[in-house]
């Protein structure tokens, strides 16, 4: 066996592996933390503090029953989670978690992550589409209109960061942040872009597909089981994703204070930063109630695409005098 | 008496509408009114330009036919009044769900107990009786406990009949 | 005949060309129970809804007409499981009333205290299930916190959490004792400091103001013409409480303010909900302070005769007025007890108020409205 497809074998398991580890522990810590902001304990059964409970929810979702829907497209319907999950493990090959814990470096490794996390919204509108059910219609046509529109705040805002440095490689990116995080001088961007990654991974407020008080679940109403664990473990990886990204464009990457730790003081600062803003994104899920529509939609298109346009005019600007 | 109630029943006398006036104390409404069927949307349209929302209407089958209740009240002033109307042989009775929206479901909720058929509702089909239950009719008395109209009116405290009196107290 | 028969039909024409049916319920989770509601859609817009009732009804009417007054007195707490005490109120009151029954001054306390109690419990579970209807989890646990405080005043008192059956005819069935007094003194002011907390977890929220602000408006005109009673109709500005309007029990003695809104939008209803604990708390601080001594329920023969003829008597519930009318044939079993809900009412206006809303809008102006269910299907 060559090595360089014995690479890409480990490489795969492992981030698949990731991908699962990180589901568990993104929704312990979600239920955790509301558990905490809505003051009662939370998970307490299964093992210590409930830290197991993850791992039997996912048997337990293993060992469900896959129900596909009367009168929908059968092949279709099972498709839906594969294509939301394939896509969302993609971003982790070029994710640089450390100077050297990187699976591939590209030189287009941002276009590539952007690429792939918007294959998501096909998988949602063939999730929405299969399920003949109008609850996951209407979730479906919310969720692309909203995908579509924010997907422009949030390239808009990342162009900034890419004026200053004129890379799209994410290690180059980490290295132009020697002297300081780009949140400092484009904090706005920053702004825009964790508010788009929200509206973008569906999360409350802006959790339209599933609008569970208005929709029941919104396009994943009629799955179950392991269909609907995949769509559960694309969120948390996009999740992941968008949050990794803010790290690397903004909060300087892998870069940190030294630890007495040598080669993973990288992937510690890496994983705390990114930790940090998945805390954040779910501690404004748990305290903010969901917003309309139509003020979603407005929200974007009045106020997050002109001030994104005006903070990369203004970078375009700068970057062009200095 | 507020003046608004009073104008309320210069508007009923002028319509030669007689309003039995009741002891609030003991009745807990002011007014008791009989009406004929065919002067009922009248007597609605009344109660709207008085500035009188509509509590309920209920259904009361008593020998020899269905009675219709509506009960009337005020959002600013004491005033509450009872309008009793009589269905026709047919079992039917103009709709005042035009004029008091809220009267709509009331309506089909006695449509669905009584089997009242109130004419010219514009959506008369059964609100809380499934489907198959449509000619449930649950409220109608049968021949052994059904009474006599003049039997459930009020009769005031001289006229009760002695005997009960002396049962109450074991 | 005839025509009656034609109206019966169900309406089957076809809907315009890209409207569509949606069924919200009779399983949904902002519907609270067993509600179905029919949307006629068009998009995101609600052309016309249509509430379905009848999914839990259990014809308390009939019921009544076959039961001793006494035995129905349980169905009472059934019907509007947010607030039982009210309905236990009435209906004990009707009775008095018809019977001419006096009540001793310490019963009517207790009722009054417990029944403003229980109407702050069910603001407690309003609040929570109407952000809940938003989207906001966490409110409901913090309103839930504070409910579970009165519930076990109210537990230790009534023997019961949710469906009460504590008001007898003359008074109440158990006294209450200065451990609920001072249970109740400290949740009074427990409460108050947590009023700070919904103000800054809801009432200013940009998120919640912008979804219920303008939504749902009421006027007074569609009140009038519907019905509409209780914090919904006082949401569009009128002063409207039979505990005022139309004093009954000891009531009149006590110094309180009827909140009203402004516009008759949700916001408006929910902050005078919000307002109402506020006032419910300044009766039971006054019940407490006046609280007489003596007998608490009157001596009340077994069997009770009514009268014939009819008789009426309005509550305000927890969600606006609930009037008993009784038609009695003499005897111990009435001939016939009409139950005049509020939420009934209330519910009636939503195929008007939410023509061309968004559904979204549908979900907070419904949620708004404090519905409970098995109050309409009773």
């Amino acid at each position: 066996m060559p090595p360089e497809l014995l690479r890409m074998i480990i490489a795969s398991v492992i981030v698949v592996a990731f991908v699962f580890l990180n589901a568990m522990i993104l929704g312990y810590m979600e239920r955790k933390v509301s558990a905490h902001i809505q003051r009662r304990p939370g998970l307490m059964e299964v093992g210590p503090h409930g830290i197991l409970q993850l791992l039997i929810d996912g048997i337990k979702l293993i060992g469900k029953q896959l129900i596909v829907p009367e009168g929908s497209n059968r092949f279709l319907f099972r498709l839906a989670p594969l294509l939301s999950f394939a896509p969302c493990v993609l971003p982790f090959v070029v994710i640089p978690f450390s100077k050297k814990l990187q699976i591939v470096s590209m030189d287009i490794s941002l276009i590539f992550i952007l690429a792939m996390t918007s294959i998501n919204v096909i998988a949602i509108l063939v999730a929405g589409w299969a399920s003949n059910n109008k609850y996951s219609l209407f979730g479906t046509f919310r969720s692309v209109a909203q995908a579509v529109s924010y997907e422009i705040p949030m390239l808009l805002s990342l162009l900034s960061i890419i004026f200053m440095t004129s890379t799209f490689s994410l290690q180059g990116i980490v290295a132009a942040q020697k002297y300081y995080w780009f949140i400092l001088v484009q904090p706005l961007a920053f702004i825009i872009y964790f508010i788009s990654g929200m509206a973008e991974t569906n999360r409350a407020p802006f959790d339209m597909p599933e609008a569970e008080s208005e929709l029941t679940a919104g396009f994943h109403t009629e799955y179950s089981g392991m269909g609907f664990s995949f769509f559960f473990l694309a969120e948390y990886a996009n999740m992941f994703t968008v949050c990794s990204i803010a790290t690397v464009l903004f909060l300087g990457g892998w870069k940190g204070i030294p630890l007495p730790l040598g080669d993973f003081t990288g992937i510690v600062w890496f994983m705390l930063k990114v930790y940090g803003l998945l805390f954040v994104m779910i501690w404004i899920r748990w305290t903010y109630p969901r917003v309309r529509f139509d003020q979603l939609m407005s929200f974007c298109w009045k106020y997050l695409i002109p001030f994104a346009l005006v903070n990369l005019l203004i970078t375009a600007v700068v970057v062009k005098l200095i | 008496m507020h003046p608004a109630t009073e104008k309320l029943v210069t508007a009923l006398s002028e319509q030669s509408i007689v309003l039995n006036e009741c002891d609030y104390a003991e009745r807990g409404y002011h007014f008791e009114i009989d009406l004929d069927a065919g002067r009922l949307r009248e007597f609605a349209q009344c109660m709207l330009e008085q500035e009188m929302y509509l509590v309920f209407v209920g259904g009361l089958h008593v020998d020899p036919a269905i009675e219709i209740i509506y009960q009337f009240a005020s959002y600013d002033r004491l005033c509450r009044l009872v309008l009793r109307v009589v269905v026709d042989s047919n079992n039917a009775i103009p709709t005042i769900s035009d004029i008091f929206q809220g009267a709509d479901w009331h309506e089909r909720e006695t449509r669905d107990f009584y089997g009242v058929i109130f004419i010219d509702h514009p959506n008369l089909v059964p609100l809380i009786l499934a489907e198959e239950d449509v000619d449930l009719k649950p409220l109608l008395k049968n021949s052994d406990n059904i009474k006599e109209s003049a039997a459930v009116r009020w009769v005031t405290v001289e006229e009760q009949p002695e005997t009960d009196e002396k049962a109450d107290t074991d | 005949m005839e025509t009656a028969q034609q109206n019966l039909e169900p309406a089957t024409d076809i809907p315009h060309d890209n409207r569509y049916y949606l069924n919200m319920g009779p399983q949904h989770p902002s519907t609270h129970g067993v509600l179905r509601v029919l949307l006629e859609m068009d998009g995101e817009y609600v052309i016309d809804p249509q509430p379905v009732l009848g999914y839990g009804h259990r014809m308390q009417e009939k019921m009544a007409e076959h039961k001793n007054w006494m035995a129905f007195m349980p169905n009472t707490g059934r019907m509007d499981y947010a607030a039982a005490l009210p309905y236990n109120h009435g209906y004990v009151a009707l009775f008095e009333r018809i019977c001419g029954i006096e009540v001793p001054a310490r019963a009517e306390y207790i009722r009054v205290i417990t029944s403003e109690l229980n109407r702050i419990v069910s603001h407690h579970l309003w609040i929570g299930a109407m952000l809940l209807d938003m989207g906001a989890f966490t409110p409901i646990l913090y309103t839930f916190d504070d409910r579970e405080q009165v519930l076990d005043i109210l537990e230790d008192v009534t023997g019961s959490r949710l469906t009460y059956c504590y008001f007898r005819v003359g008074g109440v069935c158990k006294d209450i004792d200065d451990n609920f007094v001072e249970k109740t003194r400290a949740f009074i002011k427990r409460q108050r400091e947590r009023f700070d907390v919904y103000n800054k977890l809801v009432t200013g929220n940009i998120i919640f103001i912008k979804r219920t602000e303008g939504v749902g408006v009421i006027s007074l005109d569609m009140a009038r013409r519907y019905g509409v009673t209780g914090p919904v109709l006082r949401g569009s500005g009128i002063a409207y409480d039979v505990r005022k309007n139309e004093p009954y029990s000891v009531y009149p003695k006590f110094d309180f303010d009827i909140p009203t809104g402004q516009n008759g939008d949700s916001y408006d209803r929910y902050l005078v909900r919000l307002e109402e604990i506020e006032q419910s708390l300044r009766i039971i601080e006054q019940a407490l302070d006046q609280l007489p001594d003596g007998p608490f329920l009157a001596k009340v023969p077994k069997k009770l005769k009514m009268p014939t003829g009819d008789s009426s008597f309005a509550v305000e519930a927890a969600r606006g007025e609930l009037t008993y009318y009784l038609v009695s044939g003499g005897g111990d079993i009435p001939y016939r007890l009409k139950i005049r809900v509020p939420s009934y009412s209330n519910l009636s206006v939503l195929p008007e108020l939410c023509q061309g809303m968004l559904l979204s809008d549908l979900v907070a102006a419904m949620g708004s409205m404090d519905l409970v269910i098995p109050e309409i299907d009773r």
